[in-house]
């Protein structure tokens, strides 16, 4: 399947990756309830990404609280939009 | 979401990947109250400019800069309970708020600071606060505008300056402001 990301073909890093496309930047536990995941699943999937070089996190303190926030890297956004692109010609190639 | 059901069928991915970001994105609220704060804190920054220009003093500076130092309280305010309120951080949503980006918005911005420096050479109060006002009416809808535009389609609008180049900005307005402080 030409054009298509290994990295985020898998539907959940697609929905996270998608998820993280409509804002700049989000906590850890935000993206935990919008994909419906548990900490490990999401953690895992973002460690995967970030290694790739499509997410970036980063630690935060607020009111004494450890955060994460993760954010969608240019590159990131730019694989996004190739393997959206790649499904829907497939999607058109089908119908 | 762990199923591979969606590898398999591309609709099904697209569609899923569609309903978590849409999961994410409509339970964003902007923070209460945001509108009029934010409409306040353009007017004050605007009438304070137009005093400030106007008087062409050490003070009329000083009054300036105090009006931008408001202005950038609120709207840091205001961005800081959007992200805490929401647990995300949305650029486009901060350009709106401190840079007053957009068309409509940035024109209603000048032409109301132009009208409130040219009343306030002319000693029009009156005219300065109605400008005031305006200036604050017109970026908050600016922002209301944009806000409509990010909830139909947040992939698009999502973009714009990130809070180090805001930071950037605002610290190269207070230093310009400081230095037309100083010389004056």
């Amino acid at each position: 399947m030409a054009g298509l990301d290994p990295l985020i073909h898998a539907p959940a890093r697609l929905q996270l990756v998608t998820a993280l496309s409509a804002v700049s930047e989000a906590e850890f536990a935000t993206l935990r309830s919008a994909l419906e995941v548990s900490d490990s699943v999401l953690s895992k999937h973002v460690s995967a990404l970030v290694e790739a070089g499509y997410v970036r996190s980063r630690k935060s303190v607020h009111a004494g609280r450890r955060t994460t926030w993760v954010s969608l890297t240019p590159a990131g956004r730019r694989a996004l939009h190739d393997h959206v692109a790649a499904l829907r010609r497939l999607i058109d190639a089908v119908q | 979401m762990e199923s591979n059901r969606g590898a398999e069928d591309p609709l099904a991915a697209l569609a899923a990947a569609d309903d978590a970001r849409q999961r994410l994105t409509t339970g964003l609220r902007l923070p209460v109250g945001f509108y009029p704060a934010l409409a306040g804190g353009v007017a004050v920054q605007v009438g304070a400019a137009a005093y400030g220009i106007a008087a062409q003093t050490v003070t009329g500076v000083a009054v300036a800069l105090a009006g931008a130092a408001v202005f950038l309280g609120v709207a840091a305010f205001l961005l800081h309970r959007f992200s805490r309120t929401n647990g995300v951080r949305v650029d486009g949503l901060a350009s709106q708020v401190v840079l007053v980006a957009g068309a409509r918005a940035s024109l209603a911005y000048l032409g109301a600071l132009a009208v409130g420096i040219v009343a306030a050479f002319q000693s029009v109060w009156w005219l300065v606060a109605v400008a005031s006002v305006a200036a604050g009416i017109g970026c908050a809808l600016g922002a209301r505008h944009w806000w409509r535009a990010y909830r139909h389609d947040p992939a698009a609008h999502e973009g714009g300056a990130s809070p180090r180049t805001l930071g950037l900005l605002a610290v190269a307005a207070c230093l310009g402001c400081a230095v037309l402080l100083v010389l004056g």
